[in-house]
């Protein structure tokens, strides 16, 4: 299966570029293309960049039925208050999944899509299981799950329509050095708020191993959704003190307050993230090994002390001023 | 806690007992140990170890348990332990941290609320919810899990144990232990008694297999409590005819 072409969707993030190198290295894969509003991250020896906004369509599928890939990488999904607003956020991820995975559909040589997804489409509404495998029922209560069941809904339909395979990694709250995480921005905060009746467990996943995750989901040709989560668990408060942060208890109408202090410190909180702190976030990621082959390298308590250990931003001012 | 007592319906099946320990014990990669659960942080389920250790010390102050039979259990697998309940006794919570304690696992219990206070403290401790579904993610997980038989007030009897949390066990494929707990509320003293795996006479591939299977476990807790017999008081209440609330 050597000399497959790959077009990877959201290149220009962090998690894509990751995706793209370690693409690159796959002896699979043959041509490599991807696009994205923002430039990749990193160098990018063999793939194919190419800048284009979400909502120019046409250049979008031009680019895209002219490579005519058989595998489609969709990452190109942008979380809420990581990089846009919510509701930008929504728009952006709306047209891109369109416009990409429309486009794939009119590519006679597809044979497999790979989008990402959230394990926030499972929900947190009231009985929702503690640690859901895949096959639970998805019930978003925030935005981004509604958003991320979308993507899946499109992809399955699309792949049904055309007839190729569709894998959805359902992703834990992504963090790395470099990810634009409002999770691990709020946790990097000089004081922590967390939820002083509950504070309940949630889970989250490097950037290198739920990239390592995607790869082998477009290597092995999964077909099903698959959860890609770290072991272990973590609650606010034990991460604000491995972080020697100021643990702020909340309750009620205090989290209004918390939500707009955190916004003017520069770590806006969107839904799901206040969700994870209320309600919590765990789930099942015994299918990783049999479906895609890989197991996390990093566990919950690892990530958080690593996200811990990242030096700060140093502003450097301008030797010479600009104006 | 974790005296091991030997009755005669344990050591019926106690060569099967044996080699299912053995088989489990060649199945799967690492078992988390009490011992070494690391501090600071909760586990997969929001257990959180630290907690659950001060709990089962508290318990100490309490009770005095033995159990017996912990060592039918799978080294390594998950396994189902369904055990007889009185109104109030709170013996799922109290089950769970002997075999916790004569086993050195983590052990879970089901019936937590899903919401407020008391839910999130119990998931602390382990506490599941009531759901078949993560009871069989628990139990493919490999996790010993504790549930109760609907609670009754008389004697001996057993209530009814619930044939959807029961499938569960079924769909991981994992074996039910019966399970009696005998307490009385005015002495200090308690035993939990785990019974060889209940097996079903005939073997079913539809649902009939989890609602005799809930049957058969029911019928098997019934017979470890008469094996058990009453623990006395060592008062005059002894001699009343009927249990003192609570206990057995």
């Amino acid at each position: 299966m050597s000399g497959r072409r790959v077009f990877v969707s959201g290149v220009g993030g962090e998690l894509g570029t990751l995706v793209a190198t370690m693409l690159e290295a796959e002896d699979w894969v043959g041509d490599l293309a991807g696009i994205d509003a923002d430039p990749p991250r990193r160098r990018l020896v063999r793939t194919d960049y190419h800048r284009i906004h979400p909502d120019d369509h046409d250049h979008i599928v031009s680019t895209i039925v002219d490579f005519d890939p058989h595998v489609l990488v969709h990452v190109g999904v942008w979380e809420p208050n990581a990089r846009a607003a919510p509701r930008q956020a929504a728009l952006l991820t709306d047209l891109a999944a369109t416009s990409v995975i429309g486009a794939a559909a009119e590519c006679p040589s597809l044979e497999h899509i790979v989008v990402r997804s959230g394990i926030e489409i499972y929900g947190r509404g009231p009985g929702a299981l503690t640690r859901p495998t895949e096959s639970a029922p998805t019930r978003p209560t925030c935005e981004w799950g509604r958003t991320v069941a979308e993507i899946e809904r499109t992809a399955e339909q699309v792949g049904a329509r055309v007839g190729v395979t569709v894998g959805a990694l359902r992703l834990a709250p992504v963090i790395g050095p470099h990810v634009p995480s409002p999770l691990g921005r709020l946790l990097r905060l000089p004081a922590v708020p967390f939820s002083a009746l509950t504070d309940p467990p949630f889970a989250v996943i490097e950037d290198a191993d739920a990239a390592r995750a995607i790869v082998a989901a477009a290597r092995t040709g999964l077909d099903q959704p698959v959860n890609v989560v770290a072991s272990g668990a973590i609650t606010a408060l034990q991460a604000s003190r491995r972080g020697n942060r100021v643990p702020v208890p909340m309750s009620g109408p205090p989290w209004a307050v918390a939500r707009a202090a955190s916004y003017l410190l520069g770590a806006p909180i969107p839904d799901h993230v206040v969700e994870t702190l209320q309600r919590g976030r765990l789930a099942n990621n015994a299918a990783m090994r049999p479906l895609l082959g890989v197991v996390p390298d990093a566990t919950t308590r690892s990530v958080i002390d690593r996200l811990y250990r990242w030096p700060t931003v140093i502003r450097q001012p301008a030797r010479e001023p600009a104006a | 806690m974790g005296r091991v007592v030997r009755l005669p319906l344990a050591r019926q099946a106690g060569a099967a007992g044996d080699a299912l320990a053995r088989t489990a014990a060649s199945i799967g990669s690492s078992v988390t140990r009490l011992t070494e659960e690391p501090g600071g942080v909760v586990d997969d389920w929001g257990r959180d170890p630290d907690l659950a250790r001060l709990m089962v010390a508290l318990t100490h102050l309490r009770w005095s348990v033995a159990v017996g039979g912990d060592q039918q259990l799978p080294r390594r697998k998950g396994a189902l332990i369904c055990i007889n309940a009185r109104p109030f006794a709170q013996s799922t919570v109290l089950a769970a941290f002997a075999v916790s304690d004569a086993t050195d696992r983590p052990v879970r219990y089901v019936g937590r609320p899903d919401n407020g206070p008391v839910g999130a403290f119990a998931q602390r401790l382990g506490a599941l919810l009531a759901d078949p579904d993560e009871i069989a993610g628990a139990l493919a997980a490999g996790e010993l899990v504790v549930m109760s038989a609907s609670a009754t007030n008389g004697g001996r009897d057993v209530g009814a144990v619930d044939h959807s949390l029961i499938g569960a066990a079924v769909a991981a494929r994992t074996s039910v232990f019966p399970t009696a707990v005998v307490s009385r509320p005015m002495t200090r003293t308690a035993r939990v008694e785990i019974g060889a795996p209940s097996r079903l006479r005939n073997k079913r591939r539809g649902p009939l297999a989890e609602l005799e299977l809930a049957d058969r476990v029911r019928t098997d807790i019934g017979r470890l409590l008469d094996e058990l017999g009453d623990i006395g008081t060592g008062t005059p209440l002894d001699w009343l005819p009927f249990g003192v609330p609570g206990g057995n």
